[in-house]
């Protein structure tokens, strides 16, 4: 009996009788239509299908819920869930005394990022700093930009976010002021942790005077809380807006 | 009663968002103290580091910006 080339579908020989057409036409068809089924197993909207571990056979793969994607798994397509990523506001504290501390902060996340503005004292003017867990550890870089090349202005055991640059006095009750930073790997309780920061103050004559930091609190215990000094005096104003980053 | 001098500090507990504003303790003020000398000396020892700097460039007759030039 003759068959297809590539489904293998039975079809009637030359020499085959007439009078047994029909039931030629019958049969191929049933393989017609059994060898379409099995390429095309979806049955619902959005339904796709791809190659099974048997030829000719297609295996359905139903459609997935709204915000997955497509992966691979077991060798086979699949829908997956994205990992929950990005940033979560996990507090927003406004600054008060001559310290504010943000405590009981979760160990869920990979990174630590923070905002400062506004903030600002009526007593003098000095360091604006960060201190993990409240313990003075580590060494910190901080640079600084007035309207020329960068220059090394401070370097100590504190995370310095921001301070008077000689010649650039800083209009301490000026809020227009801003800096951000971000700890890495905060939560571990085996490495050190690494620390960028940036921003600026608004100096008199209206000079913006850029801040840039970088380097680390060394300490191997996990940060559960940071305390925000202004060195000069205590807190007039001031907001903290903590997230954690996944 | 006897009025405070000791400063006050405020405590964020964002787990519970609670707020506690209080006096230091003692371990706290001792802090305080220590990071306010360790300012103070800090502050001193660079305004005399940028006193020195600007009598020597007085002493030779050049700015902080025709050093620079000079240096670069």
């Amino acid at each position: 009996m003759a068959t297809t080339t590539n489904y293998g579908w039975t079809t009637p020989d030359d020499t085959a009788l007439v009078k047994d057409g029909a039931s030629a036409i019958r049969t191929l068809g049933t393989s017609v239509d059994t060898t379409t089924k099995n390429l095309n197993p979806e049955t619902t909207l959005g339904d796709i299908a791809y190659r099974s571990s048997t030829s000719n056979v297609n295996t359905r793969l139903g459609i997935g819920t709204t915000g997955q994607v497509l992966t691979v798994a077991s060798g086979v397509p699949a829908w997956s869930t994205i990992s929950a990523g990005g940033m979560t506001l996990l507090s927003t504290t406004t600054l008060s005394g001559a310290s504010t501390t943000i405590s009981s902060i979760s160990g869920s996340y990979k990174n630590l990022y923070g905002v400062a503005y506004g903030y600002t004292n009526a007593t003098s003017n000095n360091h604006f700093i960060v201190r993990p867990n409240n313990v003075q550890s580590g060494r910190f870089n901080t640079f600084s930009a007035v309207g020329g090349n960068a220059t090394l202005v401070d370097q100590q055991t504190d995370i310095c976010l921001s301070f008077q640059v000689s010649g650039y006095t800083i209009l301490r009750t000026d809020a227009n002021n801003a800096i951000f930073f971000e700890i890495k790997n905060y939560a571990s309780t085996v490495a050190y942790k690494p620390v960028i920061s940036g921003g600026y103050y608004v100096g008199a004559g209206t000079d913006l005077v850029g801040f840039g930091g970088s380097g680390g609190w060394s300490n191997t215990s996990a940060i559960t809380s940071l305390t925000f000094y202004n060195t000069g005096g205590n807190f007039s104003t001031g907001t903290v807006l903590l997230y954690g980053v996944s | 009663m006897t009025k405070s001098t000791r400063p006050t500090i405020r405590i964020h507990n964002i787990e519970i968002d609670e707020i506690i504003d209080r006096e230091m303790n003692d371990v706290e003020f001792a802090q305080y103290q220590a990071d306010q000398t360790e300012r103070a000396t800090a502050q001193a020892e660079a305004e005399a580091k940028a006193t020195a700097k600007a009598t020597i460039l007085d002493r030779i007759g050049l700015t902080a910006d025709e050093l620079k030039t000079i240096l670069g």
